[in-house]
C-alpha cells in the first residue's frame, strides 16, 4: 500500500529532491544533507515551531515559514539560507541572549550549549538590543537536577521530554509573557514535586537551564574538545538501556540515554535516576591493595600472592573441618555473566559448595519453582512487549526502585493509547493514570489473584470454548469471591474495580501481568500457581512465553539465577556456613549491601571495588577489583533471553586485576584448573550457558 | 604612505584583552610595522587628550563616568571604533553587578566584605561616579566592529586589523567567534 504513495518533488536551495509526502521541510532538508539551524526542535521530541530558528523562505513568500512544522508540498521552492533569513535568525538569537542571563563567560554549561553554538554559527558577534538584567529564581532543592531560570530560553524541550519521554507531565510553562517560567507541577519547588528524577529534561535542555548537579563544574568537565564518548548499556537493571557516556581523562562526566536507542528500546534517551545520577555518586573509599587483617584486628597491606594464598588456605581448612557446604559464596547481582561463571566454577570445583547466591534477595526465583507445568520451562515475556499490550495488571508492582523505566513505559501506553490497566497492592504506582487500583495490604495480593482467576474462569466457561485452558479450569479450586472480599475488607469501590478488572482481563486479547519481586518471592505455592494459571488463561505470547513480567532486584539477577544454581535456603538450613567468599560491586541502590552473613565465620574474604564498610568487621581478607564501569562484561536482560555487552568506560587503576582473573588465580591455588582461554572465549561460554538454560534444560 | 594610527584604551576590564594582544608574539612585529600605536596601556601613554587616530580599540565595559568620557572622546577622535573582548561587546563579567542596585554594590564592596572594618563608601569629586549598570560600548557610542571572547583570540584582533588595513569593515568569521 505504502508504495502507492507518490513522492513529492520539491526544490531546496536549487537542489531538486524527491521526498515522502508526510515529511516536514526540515526533515526533507536533513535527509538530503542540507543543514537548517534549529533550537526548539529535538530528534527525540515532537515539534512545536516555537523558536523560529529554522525559518526558511517558501516560494518567495514575504513571510518566512518554520521548517520544522511546515509539511512539504509538490513543487515547493525552498530557500534555507540567504541574507534575510540569516538576519532573521540572528535577530531571534539576540533577543534570546538579551532576555535573560546568557553570559557564557560565567556559565558552567559554556562549551556544551546549543544556544552558544548557534550564536557562533550565525556570527552573532554583538547584541543590538539592550539586555534585561531581570532576576529569575534558581531551584537547587534537588540533589540531582538544578534549574536556573536565568539560563532558560523557554524552548519547551523539557516540557515535551517530561510528557513524551518519561510520561510524567511534571514540567510545564507557568505565568505569561516575559515572566514565563518552567514549573514543576503546580509551581512547586523541585523537591516537592512528583518528578521522578529521570533526567530526560536535562538531557534535551539546549542551554544550562536544567543541569546535572553532579560533575558540571568547569574544573571537572574541562573542555568538550577533550571529551570522549562511549556507547554502552546501563547494567543497573534488566532493561539494559543503551547509553552514551562522556569521559574526560578517565573520569566519568555524564551518562545519557542513546538517541535513537534502536529497536524496541526505551525511546528518546530515556534513563532513570539510578542510571543517570546515582552512578555519579562517590560510593566510598576505593580499595587499591589487597588487605589482610592482623591478629590485633588492624588491617595491613599485603601482596596479591599472599592475600590469595591466605584465602585459599583458610577456606580449604574450613572445608576440611566442616565439609564443602560450610563454604558459602555470595556474589553481587550486578556482577557480569563472566564473573558469575568464574565465581561459580571456583566455588563448586574448589570446595564442592552448594551454597552460592546473590547478595540481593533472590526470593523472586520462587515463582520459577512453580513452572507452568512439569517439564515445561518458565519463560517470561520480554518487557519490550509492554508496547503491544492492551491490558496490564500490575501485581504489587512498585517499580520506582528496581526498574523505574517500566513504570514510565506503562504510563506512556496508558496516556497515548488509552490502554487499560489495573494495579493491586499497597500503593498505586500508576496514579493518576491507571484505570483501576485496589489497595491491599502487602501480602494479600495473591489471595486476590486467586479470586480473579476463579472468577475469570467462571466468565470464560460461559463465553468461550477454551480447550487449551480446560486443564486449568479443572485444576483451579473455585474461590468464594464474597468471602475474600470480606476478608480483604474491600469497599464498594474496590469491589466494582475488581469486577472490571476481571472483565478487562477476560476481554483483552493481549494482556500482560507485571509481578513485583516481593510477590514472586512469596512462599505461597498455591498463590503463585494461581498467578501463573491466570497468565495461562490467555495463550502464550508468541506461542512461547508466559504473559508474566517478573521484576528483579539486581541488575544481572537473571544471569545470576541462570548461572549460580541457587541453593534453596530451607534445604541447606542444617549446614551452618563457617567460611565464605563475597564478590561485591558498586551498588548505587544501597551504600551497604544487605548481607546476611550468618554467625561468626571462621574466615571471610571479600573481593570489592570499595572498602566494604559493612563487612570490615567480619572479613579477614579484602581483595580489590575494578568497578563495573572499568571492565567489559555481559549482562542478562530482565526475561533472561537477551544478553547485552557492557563495554568498559574507564581504565581501572593499574595495580588492580580484573575480578575474573583474581578468581582464576584463586582457583589455581585451590588446585582447580579453570581454563577459559581468552576473555572472549569466557564470554562465549557464559553466553552459551545463559542461552542453554533459556532453551529449557532446567526443569 | 603614512602609517595608520591606532589607539587602545581599557575601561572596566581586567587587561586580559591586552595580554591576548601581546600573545600575538612575533606577529606583533609585522603589525607594528604597518600601524602606529599611539595612546595605549601598552605604550603607557596616559594622556587621553590625544589627536585624531584611524582606529580606536576598546577593552572593557562602560562602568563609570570616567569610562563614559574616555569612550565618547575616543569615538570623536577615531574613524573606526572596535569593541574588543566580552566586556566591551556584551558587558561581560562586570554585568554580574547589574542584578544589584548601585548602592548595594558599593555597600558590598566597601562595607560588608568580611575583611572590612569600619568601611566607608569613598566619595570625592575626583572619584568618578559608578553608573547604574555596566554597559557594553555600543550602548554608549556607535561601534564599527566587534571582537567577542574572554579573552578574545590574538588571531581575531590580527584578522580585524588586517581587514581594516585592506579597507574593509571587519566581521569575524564563525570559527573565530567565541564567548569564553
Amino acid at each position: 500500500m505504502k508504495n502507492d504513495i507518490q513522492p513529492v518533488k520539491m526544490t531546496i536551495d536549487g537542489q531538486e529532491v524527491l521526498v515522502k509526502p508526510e515529511l516536514t521541510i526540515l526533515q526533507a532538508a536533513q535527509q538530503n544533507g542540507i543543514r537548517i539551524p534549529t533550537l526548539c526542535h529535538h530528534a527525540a521530541l515532537s515539534d512545536r515551531g516555537g523558536c523560529r530558528m529554522c525559518v526558511v523562505e517558501v516560494d518567495g513568500a514575504p513571510r518566512l515559514a518554520a521548517s520544522c512544522v511546515t509539511p512539504v508540498r509538490d513543487g515547493m521552492q525552498v530557500v534555507t539560507v540567504n541574507e534575510r533569513i540569516t538576519e532573521t535568525r540572528r535577530t531571534i538569537l539576540e533577543f534570546l541572549f538579551a532576555e535573560r542571563n546568557h553570559n557564557c563567560m560565567f556559565c558552567p554549561q559554556s562549551g556544551d550549549c546549543e544556544l552558544q553554538d548557534l550564536a557562533y554559527e550565525l556570527q552573532m558577534d554583538h547584541l543590538t538590543v539592550p539586555q534585561s538584567f531581570h532576576e529569575f529564581p534558581v531551584d537547587i532543592t534537588s540533589d540531582t537536577i538544578g534549574l536556573d531560570h536565568n539560563r532558560c530560553i523557554l524552548c519547551g524541550r523539557c516540557v515535551r521530554a517530561c510528557e513524551e519521554i518519561s510520561g510524567c507531565y511534571v514540567l510545564n510553562f507557568q505565568n505569561r509573557g516575559p515572566g514565563t517560567l518552567i514549573g514543576f507541577d503546580l509551581n512547586e519547588i523541585r523537591e516537592e514535586s512528583a518528578c521522578t528524577s529521570c533526567g530526560a529534561c536535562l538531557q534535551v535542555c539546549p542551554t544550562g537551564a536544567l543541569y546535572n548537579r553532579y560533575r558540571t563544574h568547569y574544573s571537572v568537565k574541562g573542555h568538550p574538545k577533550d571529551w570522549q564518548t562511549i556507547q554502552t548499556v546501563c547494567p543497573l537493571c534488566g532493561l539494559l538501556c543503551p547509553t552514551v557516556s562522556t569521559i574526560r581523562d578517565n573520569h566519568l562526566l555524564k551518562i545519557e540515554g542513546a538517541i535513537p536507542a534502536g529497536d524496541e528500546q526505551p525511546e528518546g534517551g530515556q534513563l532513570c535516576r539510578q542510571g543517570r545520577f546515582d552512578v555519579l555518586k562517590n560510593s566510598g573509599r576505593r580499595l587499591l591493595h589487597p588487605m589482610v587483617k592482623k591478629a590485633d584486628g588492624s588491617w595491613a597491606e599485603a601482596s596479591w600472592e599472599s592475600a590469595l594464598d591466605i584465602t585459599i588456605d583458610r577456606l580449604n581448612a574450613v572445608r576440611d573441618a566442616h565439609g564443602g557446604n560450610a563454604v558459602v559464596g555470595l556474589a553481587s547481582g550486578l556482577s557480569s555473566n563472566e564473573e558469575l561463571v568464574c565465581f561459580r566454577d571456583l566455588m563448586v570445583k574448589g570446595w564442592e559448595t552448594g551454597q552460592i547466591a546473590t547478595l540481593e534477595n533472590s526470593g523472586f526465583q520462587n515463582i520459577y519453582r512453580i513452572g507452568p507445568d512439569k517439564g515445561q520451562t518458565f519463560k517470561e515475556v520480554s518487557w519490550k512487549k509492554i508496547a503491544e499490550a492492551d491490558f496490564i495488571l500490575a501485581v504489587g508492582a512498585v517499580t520506582h526502585d528496581s526498574q523505574p523505566v517500566v513504570g514510565s513505559l506503562i504510563r506512556k501506553r496508558i496516556i497515548r493509547d488509552n490502554m487499560r490497566s489495573a494495579g493491586i497492592g499497597p500503593n498505586d504506582f500508576l496514579y493518576p493514570y491507571g484505570t483501576h487500583h485496589i489497595p491491599l495490604k502487602n501480602g494479600d495480593e495473591l489471595l486476590l489473584i486467586k479470586t480473579i482467576l476463579s472468577e475469570a474462569i467462571k466468565v470464560m466457561k460461559k463465553t468461550a470454548s477454551a480447550p487449551d485452558v480446560g486443564k486449568i479450569f479443572e485444576q483451579t479450586e473455585p474461590v468464594k469471591a464474597q468471602d475474600i472480599v470480606k476478608k480483604l475488607h474491600l469497599d464498594g469501590k474496590a469491589q466494582a474495580a475488581l469486577d472490571e478488572i476481571i472483565r478487562d482481563y477476560v476481554d483483552s486479547t493481549n494482556p500482560l501481568i507485571i509481578v513485583a519481586e516481593d510477590i514472586a518471592a512469596q512462599k505461597n505455592p498455591s498463590g503463585l500457581r494461581a498467578l501463573v494459571n491466570l497468565a495461562l488463561l490467555k495463550e502464550l505470547y508468541g506461542n512461547e512465553s508466559l504473559r508474566l513480567i517478573v521484576l528483579k532486584p539486581g541488575g544481572n539477577s537473571m544471569g545470576a539465577y541462570k548461572l549460580l544454581h541457587p541453593f534453596d535456603q530451607e534445604e541447606q538450613a542444617e549446614t551452618v556456613p563457617k567460611g565464605g567468599l563475597v564478590l561485591l560491586e558498586q551498588n548505587p541502590f544501597q551504600d551497604t549491601p544487605s548481607l546476611k552473613i550468618p554467625g561468626n565465620l571462621d574466615f571471610l574474604a571479600v573481593i570489592s571495588p570499595y572498602w566494604p564498610d559493612s563487612l570490615v568487621d567480619c572479613a579477614h581478607v579484602l581483595i580489590p577489583k575494578p568497578l563495573w564501569m572499568e571492565t567489559d562484561g555481559t549482562c542478562t536482560g530482565l526475561d533472561g533471553s537477551e544478553i547485552a555487552f557492557r563495554q568498559k568506560m574507564l581504565d581501572a587503576p593499574a595495580e588492580i586485576n580484573p575480578s575474573w582473573q583474581t578468581l582464576v588465580d584463586l582457583a589455581a591455588r585451590a588446585n582447580v584448573h579453570l581454563d577459559y582461554g581468552s576473555w572472549d572465549e569466557l564470554r562465549q561460554k557464559a553466553e552459551q550457558e545463559v542461552q542453554k538454560e533459556v532453551s529449557g534444560e532446567k526443569t | 604612505m603614512k602609517k595608520p594610527k591606532l589607539a587602545t584604551v581599557w575601561c572596566e576590564a581586567c587587561a586580559g584583552c591586552h595580554m591576548s594582544f601581546l600573545d600575538l608574539d612575533e606577529a606583533l612585529v609585522d603589525i607594528l610595522a604597518q600601524v602606529e600605536l599611539t595612546v595605549s596601556p601598552l605604550t603607557d601613554f596616559k594622556d587621553y587628550a590625544f589627536p585624531q587616530v584611524d582606529v580606536g580599540i576598546v577593552e572593557g565595559g562602560v562602568g563609570n563616568e570616567e569610562n563614559r568620557e574616555v569612550i565618547e572622546h575616543l569615538r570623536q577622535q577615531c574613524r573606526f571604533l572596535i569593541a574588543w573582548g566580552d566586556c566591551a561587546v556584551f558587558g561581560g563579567i562586570h554585568t554580574l553587578r547589574n542584578w544589584l542596585s548601585k548602592d548595594e554594590v558599593l555597600r558590598c564592596g566597601y562595607v560588608e566584605t568580611a575583611s572590612t572594618v569600619n568601611g566607608i563608601i569613598p566619595a570625592h569629586e575626583d572619584i568618578p561616579q559608578l553608573l547604574d549598570k555596566v554597559l557594553p560600548v555600543n550602548a554608549v557610542v556607535a561601534v564599527d566592529g566587534y571582537i567577542p571572547g574572554c579573552p578574545p583570540a590574538p588571531e581575531a584582533l590580527a584578522y580585524c586589523l588586517k581587514e581594516l588595513l585592506a579597507g574593509r569593515l571587519p566581521v569575524l568569521p564563525a570559527d573565530m567567534i567565541h564567548f569564553d
